[in-house]
């Protein structure tokens, strides 16, 4: 029966599953850069509006994470993230709930990762210890810039000694896993101001660190800013100089360049982004949270009132979750190289071969070589393997890297015709 | 089908600009008369077209055999042939108008009289039709009928004594039109005895049953079984089916003088029966065809290619089949160094350019990369020689050259007073010569200009509507050839010469087009990963420069489980915006760059 056969598959794939994110949206206020799903709750008074506000949210959250257990099962979580918003202006038996009803509904493993991000100036020590007893260990602290002036122009509610304290408390605490995520090519920024942020960063010795190229993203301040010629941007050259100059850093200090933003000292690279860069499933919950499940991509409602409404009708219905979609090989090809290709390690052409046919790995080497030409494309013979390992150089492919998959989607779009 | 004699028979076309009303007055005629029924009624029923709906012009014409129990007790039978709106289509207008003995005159009440319809109307005059004029949208706060028929006197010259008050939106007036048409137009010549004469005023290519004739027989009669004659195409046919248009067609076993109706006869290609083609007998043939057939002849010419160029034979067959419907269009293989393999098409004029673009685009699925419009120029060489050229690329070296001519039009332009100034300028940048001008009313104005038919295929069409707020309209026709001292204009993209950029201009305006140009072509290439520059040159001498800084960065830093989605959409299209670009060696040139010429801020 083709229900069976669906029901089995399905089944299967689940299984497979073994990633959430959770998606806290609250923030004090909205940084100009930012296009996230987040709700501004201020930091003025209203303590305990803001406490019931936040409660009611992870009311629904674990109600989605109930409903979404009975119908897509799993036998354990490896990795656990919750992002933001600001995860850490959650109150603290919010997350406890949170986190034991994932346990209860999927069972996080022993060795799981469970990362949240916070904000300098959202916690104290007591509230980092606490994370520890839930077993959050893996923290990622949004630094953006050492500089209060840098700070203030792109709305973040924290300055340099903010910065200074967190740290310091995430030592007090003993934690050692943590990441730094910083900003460059910021309005205004030098090149010198971002070698600064880099030594500032560097001194912290984090084993991780997060370092963006500024995306200017549609419906943001800085975008009307941008659209009025009202922000200072950097020379696009500055801005592939700061990018050269974070890889040339961050390599000589002894961090692997694994992801076009992201460095890590071995050992400590984030498990669970790699789930999504190895285009593997992953549960999302909570407003605006995208899941990845029987090869379908859900993106949540992004305002509350929408989301709570939404997960309401989990119950009673066949929601969108509840279909296995038969990904096209098409689409699936374009993910995965969109995706390997941000990646060190790149793409396996071998496998490619396997999976989509062999007709598919030349397709890919005749469209790209005249980047290898330019040494934007590498192709790394592996031994007792005919394709070999296919990646971008660093720093230079990585800084087109979207000019090159362009031609990747182009020419396989064509050939769909 | 009623038995009705040829004395109670009125042909009639309608005269409108576009927007006046005149399909929605058609639609009105057909409810009156229950021709249509009210619940097959579509709004615009005449124009059949999905493009025709889109843009609220009538293209292809059609027509509609109605019958009308008129306010003396007889029932008549009304014919109403459509005819198309645009300067684009002035002979096919001309050869409905032939097939009626009258036309209705339809103006806005508030807009007033336009350059089309006064075109068309000379037209009308021409052939001796009755023309009844009448003022519709009179309900609407804007109008001013009293002005307008003070205008219409002016204007053509026409007794405005009479002219009926209607709103086609509303129902008003529409039992006085009909009333007009049965007391006013003469009914058609009884012929029925003499040699079939036919008139063809449109004809369609049906998939099924070969090309569809719509024709007027002028004399003599016609039946299901004859054996028929083109008379300009010299084709026989045996007829299959006859009938008239009400307005879906409905069978007949005969068609006689005066009537408007279709034809059948298994014709496999709509050239065969090109409009305005005489049809008669071949065992009893008239003496001679019906006066004023004309060959099409494209005017204005442009290259089409396929952004792929795995399209190539998908684009020849969609040519070929939009053919069989469209005489007017031309093309031939066109083998350009810089866009690969296409054709070059010759149209009509401006918008049917454009209609051919958009249904090849839209019923073809192809993505077209279309080269800017240019028109045929006549060269005479040094040895004697004359060639035509209607790809500016091929325009030989100046050394070889005696003369160029190129094609000069009559331009009317009618516009409100105010904005007579603008539109002097930018006749006069488009190198026309002042003929005249006339006021029609204090306040309204005709603008006569000669000028370069190359100088009105670009944006003119644009420019005019943008100076006067849109409120002026043009009417053109061509009148032969003049010579100028044109040279031709080479475009070069990082060192390459890009012949489908080339272009021939006049050698006074070489400079200042060169310089927008290039600052034009910058603005719409993409950067690229090495700087490109961009020059103009007539013969070796470059004339203006510039350049495109290449690209330093084009990474997205963040990609997490949100972002997938997204991602892969703007990475899709941008592959989708490559498809329509062609590569210039290593650069690749977006398909607006190719039409820049139209963009140019002169």
């Amino acid at each position: 029966m083709a229900t069976d056969d669906c029901l089995h598959n399905n089944s299967l794939m689940i299984s497979g599953t073994r990633a959430a994110y959770i998606h806290i949206p609250f923030c004090r206020r909205r940084c100009y850069y930012c296009d996230f799903p987040v709700a501004v709750v201020g930091d003025g008074g209203g303590r305990l509006n803001r406490e019931q506000a936040m409660r009611r949210y992870a009311e629904s959250l674990c109600r989605e994470i109930v409903l979404t257990a009975r119908e897509f099962p799993a036998t354990g979580l490896d990795t656990v993230f919750f992002g933001g918003g600001t995860p850490s202006l959650l109150p603290i038996e919010a997350l406890d709930a949170i986190l034991a009803t994932l346990d209860r509904s999927f069972a996080i493993t022993e060795n799981a990762e469970i990362s949240i991000e916070i904000d300098p100036g959202t916690f104290d020590l007591a509230q980092l210890k606490s994370y520890q007893q839930l077993g959050i260990n893996r923290y990622s602290l949004g630094v953006q810039a050492f500089q209060d002036d840098l700070l203030a122009q792109i709305g973040r509610t924290h300055r340099y000694d903010d910065i200074n304290r967190a740290i310091a408390q995430l030592r007090q605490a003993g934690i050692d896993n943590f990441s730094l995520d910083l900003i460059s090519g910021l309005p205004n920024q030098t090149l010198a101001q971002w070698e600064n942020t880099l030594e500032n960063a560097l001194r912290v010795s984090p084993p991780h660190l997060s370092c963006y190229d500024l995306i200017i993203e549609a419906g943001t301040a800085f975008e009307r800013q941008a659209e009025a010629g009202k922000l200072p941007l950097p020379p696009e050259e500055t801005a592939a100089d700061m990018y050269r100059l974070t890889q040339q850093r961050l390599t000589q200090a002894g961090y692997e360049h694994y992801e076009i933003s992201n460095y890590a000292l071995p050992g400590y690279q984030c498990r669970h982004n790699r789930v999504y860069w190895e285009n593997q499933p992953y549960y999302g919950f909570g407003m605006g949270a995208t899941s990845f499940l029987g090869g379908k991509r859900v993106t949540r409602p992004r305002t509350r009132r929408e989301y709570y409404a939404w997960v309401e009708t989990l119950n009673h219905r066949e929601n969108d979750l509840n279909r296995v979609w038969e990904r096209d090989p098409h689409d699936q090809l374009l993910e995965t190289l969109m995706l390997g290709l941000r990646l060190q390690q790149g793409v396996n052409l071998d496998a490619i071969a396997q999976q989509f046919g062999s007709d598919k790995a030349k397709r890919i080497i005749d469209v790209l070589t005249p980047y290898r030409q330019q040494n934007w494309v590498d192709l790394a013979p592996q031994n007792g393997q005919q394709w070999g390992r296919l990646r971008l150089s660093d720093p230079e492919g990585l800084l087109v890297s979207n000019t090159i998959l362009t031609q990747l989607f182009h020419a396989f779009t064509e050939e769909m015709r | 089908m009623t038995n009705v004699p040829v004395s109670r028979f009125r042909n009639f076309s309608i005269i409108a600009h576009i927007d006046h009303g005149k399909s929605t007055l058609a639609d009105q005629f057909l409810r009156w008369t229950d021709t249509v029924k009210e619940r097959e009624m579509k709004q615009q029923f005449l124009d059949n077209m999905e493009l025709e709906r889109e843009r609220g012009i009538t293209i292809k014409l059609q027509a509609a055999r109605m019958n009308y129990t008129a306010k003396d007790g007889e029932t008549y039978v009304l014919n109403l042939i459509d005819t198309p709106g645009h300067v684009d289509f002035s002979y096919e207008v001309s050869r409905s108008l032939v097939a009626c003995e009258g036309a209705l005159l339809v103006v806005d009440a508030s807009q007033g009289v336009e350059a089309q319809t006064l075109a068309n109307i000379y037209l009308a005059l021409e052939q001796d039709l009755e023309i009844i004029p009448v003022l519709n949208k009179v309900d609407l706060p804007g109008a001013e009928p009293e002005k307008v028929l003070e205008e219409i006197e002016e204007a053509i010259g026409l007794d405005c004594s009479n002219a009926i008050m209607a709103s086609a939106k509303m129902g008003k007036g529409i039992d006085e039109i009909l009333e007009a048409i049965v007391n006013l137009v003469p009914s058609p010549a009884d012929t029925t005895e003499e040699p079939l004469r036919g008139l063809i005023f449109d004809s369609y290519y049906d998939l099924y049953r070969g090309v569809i004739v719509y024709f007027r027989v002028v004399d003599g009669k016609v039946k299901v079984g004859d054996r028929i004659r083109l008379m300009a195409s010299k084709k026989e046919y045996e007829v299959d089916e006859i009938g008239i248009l009400s307005p879906t067609k409905v069978a007949a076993e005969e068609l006689h003088a005066g009537e408007v109706g279709y034809l059948v006869a298994s014709i496999k290609a709509i050239e065969d029966a090109r409009v305005g083609d005489t049809i008669t007998l071949a065992n009893q043939p008239a003496n001679s065809p019906l006066p004023g057939y004309k060959e099409a002849k494209p005017m204005v010419f442009c290259g089409l290619f396929p952004s792929s160029t795995d399209d190539y034979s998908d684009l020849r067959d969609g040519l070929d089949k939009l053919k069989l419907n469209d005489s007017a269009l031309s093309y031939e293989p066109e083998t350009s160094s810089a866009m690969g393999f296409g054709f070059r098409c010759g149209f009509l004029g401006l918008l049917h350019m454009e209609i051919v673009q958009e249904r090849l685009e839209r019923e073809y699925d192809l993505d077209l990369v279309v080269t800017a419009p240019s028109v045929i120029y006549r060269v005479m060489l040094n040895d004697g020689e004359i060639i035509e050229i209607d790809n500016p690329s091929q325009l030989p070296p100046p050394q070889k050259l005696e003369v160029v001519e190129e094609p000069y039009i009559h331009l009317e332009v009618i516009t409100p007073e105010e904005y007579v100034g603008g539109l002097m300028e930018l006749c006069q940048a488009r190198r026309g010569d002042f003929k005249d001008m006339k006021y029609f009313t204090p306040t309204r104005t005709t603008l006569i200009y000669e000028l370069p038919l190359a100088e009105v295929v670009t944006d003119f069409f644009d420019q005019m509507k943008s100076r006067s707020r849109g409120y002026a309209s043009m009417e053109y026709n061509f009148i032969g050839y003049r010579p100028n001292d044109l040279v031709k204009l080479d475009i070069m993209v990082n060192q390459e010469s890009v012949d489908s950029l080339a272009m021939i201009v006049h050698r006074d305006k070489a400079f200042s087009v060169g310089k927008s140009l290039v600052e034009k072509l910058k603005e719409l290439i993409p950067r690229q990963q090495f700087k490109i520059p961009i020059q103009a040159s007539i013969g070796n001498r470059i004339i203006a420069s510039a350049h495109i800084p290449p690209l330093r960065k084009d990474v997205l830093a963040k990609c997490y489980g949100g972002d997938i989605s997204r991602k892969k959409k703007l990475l899709q299209k941008q592959a989708k915006g490559k498809k329509r670009m062609k590569a210039i060696g290593t650069v690749d040139v977006p398909q607006e760059a190719f039409m820049a010429v139209l963009k140019l801020d002169q």
